[in-house]
């Protein structure tokens, strides 16, 4: 009874940082077309914000508090810099975000090494389940993802930016001649985006090793559990993000993770093939 | 497409290499012509016939892979020979490609950014797989591949050496090049370029938008496949790496910055970015890669066509077909 709590809990802190990670890459990429291969590299750059600021001194939850900035700041610069020149050419986003993706990995392995840091968890107390104990602060790593998914679906649905959003989303064109500063809400979003990313790093850092390759291994289940789930509606990286995560979690207790993520994959590609507008519908992959 | 008298200039400047370098350096460029070879094949794929493919290694990995276990004798001792290998090297990556173009394009298909992740996934799938594989050596690959032999009925013509190896895959290439510039002048080549356009407006002329894009995916797997045959020959040794996602996209950063329309833009394009790496990288330590990373993005930026074909393509039409 208590192990399958534990199975399952895992389960659910695994599902809940892909959904996070997921959300940022929708946001981004239902929005504007964008596929931002560099995604993983914020949630990299989100996880070193507070490697960086916890060696300086600074107590953990000032360094996650400060991420979201640090790498939405990182992203701002980003969409100026590189993104806004190419939104036209949603093939070409895919090869300039991943020479970013390159080109951060690297900066970070000039910086801090190539070698993997472990951040210290803040809390090490943990509750006791039957024979087993689980730590408090993963508990506490999936109220906060929830809180922060809440609110970025809160953003989208309920707020007037949201609306916009949305709008923006539907039809470009109208909402621009409506008086929709489209580039304004481009901008906005991709920040937003960015930001839920390196969050979402911040969040994990301390459960696992915080090295320049950390981001791919989230990069690639994001991108599936999107398609999965559907890159119209937002609610679809619930689905998404909850099957793809969760069978992969789930699997491994019977098989190896290897295989688990292969199995995955193969099912996921599957729905993919057959449902291209994900399990939610929505507009179609372009 | 390049014309032919430049192509036709490179082969020759790359045969003269061996006479002018040292040893080391003819064995290095050996590698990277294979590289190039394996440029081509994407450059084909994506460049000619828009389907890009995030995974172009699997077909290179699967190349290399099934080379390394017949010349090795994994396959019993009457399939060791080099011929066998090379052609069970590329009807392998062919046969993948078929079932997974097939699986892949079928009814309305996958195409542009879907395909890619998909496309990426499947090559990462194939990496994790054959690092868990204790029969094709799990992480540590298969060392210990042998040379090309040419020999036929039981005499051996290994080749060892440098020289004769460089100028058999020169060959090699050059005939694969020669071929495809011919095909892509047919009106086969006509056809694709139309399909690159706007593949709907092709099938309303009753043309088979699947069997086309088929048959270009298989070929351009083959010719991976022959290129990942080929370098586990040089390189004596097949490893996960070969495969998965790291090469995948390396080919396509090599293809991207040289040209992906061009299939000697593309060629170039690797054999480049290769030199410039084992330059380079004394020089500028990790830092190249930082600045490989942030050329790449300026160049898909500000030159989409590619930094070798730009030029080229100024060189030798003028300007008004940049315009287009």
């Amino acid at each position: 009874m208590a192990e399958t709590a534990i199975i399952l809990l895992n389960m659910a802190s695994y599902v809940l940082v892909l959904v996070l990670v997921a959300l940022g890459l929708v946001v981004v990429f239902g929005m504007m077309r964008v596929i931002n291969m560099a995604h993983g590299e914020l949630f990299m750059l989100g996880a070193y914000t507070v490697v960086w600021l916890q060696s300086a001194g600074a107590p953990f939850w000032l360094a996650v508090a400060a991420a979201p900035v640090v790498v939405g700041a990182v992203g701002l610069v980003i969409e100026a810099a590189l993104i806004r020149h190419i939104y036209r050419r949603p093939l070409d986003t895919i090869l300039a975000t991943w020479g970013l993706s390159i080109a951060l990995k690297q900066a970070v392995v000039l910086i801090w090494g190539p070698a993997s840091h472990s951040v210290v968890a803040p809390m090490a107390a943990a509750i006791s389940l039957g024979e087993f104990t689980y730590p408090v602060y993963r508990l506490l790593l999936m109220a906060v993802a929830v809180a922060i998914i809440a609110i970025v679906f809160w953003i989208f649905l309920r707020t007037d930016f949201g609306l916009v959003a949305r709008a923006v989303i539907a039809r470009p064109d109208t909402a621009a001649a409506l008086g929709v500063d489209t580039r304004r809400v481009y901008r906005a979003s991709f920040v937003i985006g960015t930001a839920v990313a390196g969050l979402a790093g911040a969040l994990v850092a301390p459960l696992i090793s915080v090295d320049p390759q950390m981001g791919l291994g989230y990069l690639i289940p994001a991108f599936i559990s999107i398609m999965v789930g559907g890159a119209g509606p937002l609610a679809g990286v619930l689905v998404g993000g909850g099957l793809v995560g969760g069978t992969n979690n789930l699997a491994t207790v019977w098989l190896s993770p290897v295989v688990a993520q292969i199995v995955v994959f193969v099912l996921a590609i599957i729905i993919i093939r057959l449902r291209p507008q994900g399990l939610l519908g929505g507009r179609d992959g372009a | 497409m390049a014309p032919r008298w430049l192509a036709a200039a490179v082969f020759v400047v790359l045969a003269a290499f061996p006479l002018l370098a040292a040893d080391y350096w003819t064995g290095q460029l050996t590698r990277y012509l294979i590289f190039g070879l394996f440029a081509m094949s994407l450059s084909l794929v994506w460049g000619r016939a828009g389907i890009l493919c995030f995974g172009q290694a699997m077909f290179f990995g699967i190349g290399g892979y099934v080379m390394a276990a017949c010349t090795m004798g994994m396959l019993g001792g009457a399939l060791t020979s080099s011929y066998f290998g090379l052609a069970a090297a590329v009807l392998a990556a062919a046969g993948f490609a078929a079932l997974l173009g097939y699986f892949l394009f079928l009814g309305r298909g996958l195409s542009g950014a879907y395909l890619a992740i998909v496309t990426l996934a499947i090559a990462y799938i194939l990496e994790q797989a054959l690092k868990s594989s204790y029969t094709l050596g799990a992480d540590n690959g298969l060392s210990g591949v042998p040379p090309i032999d040419l020999g036929l009925f039981g005499a051996s013509i290994e080749l060892w050496q440098e020289t004769p190896r460089y100028y058999l895959v020169l060959a090699v290439i050059a005939a694969v090049y020669v071929a495809l510039d011919r095909l892509l002048a047919s009106p086969f080549g006509v056809v694709l370029t139309a399909m690159h356009g706007d593949p709907r407006r092709l099938a309303f002329f009753g043309y088979h938008v699947l069997s086309l894009r088929l048959i270009v995916f298989v070929i351009g797997a083959a010719i991976a496949g022959l290129a990942g045959a080929l370098f586990v020959a040089v390189d004596e040794f097949a490893s996960p790496t070969l495969i998965g996602f790291g090469l995948s996209t390396e080919v396509l950063i090599w293809v991207a910055l040289g040209g992906k329309e061009m299939l000697l833009a593309a060629f170039l394009g690797a054999i480049a970015v290769r030199l410039m790496e084992s330059t380079f990288a004394e020089l500028l330590g990790d830092f190249w890669i930082l600045a490989l990373g942030l050329v790449f993005m300026a160049s898909v930026v500000l030159l989409p066509r590619g930094l070798i074909a730009t030029p080229l393509l100024w060189l030798t039409s003028g300007r008004r077909r940049e315009d287009d």
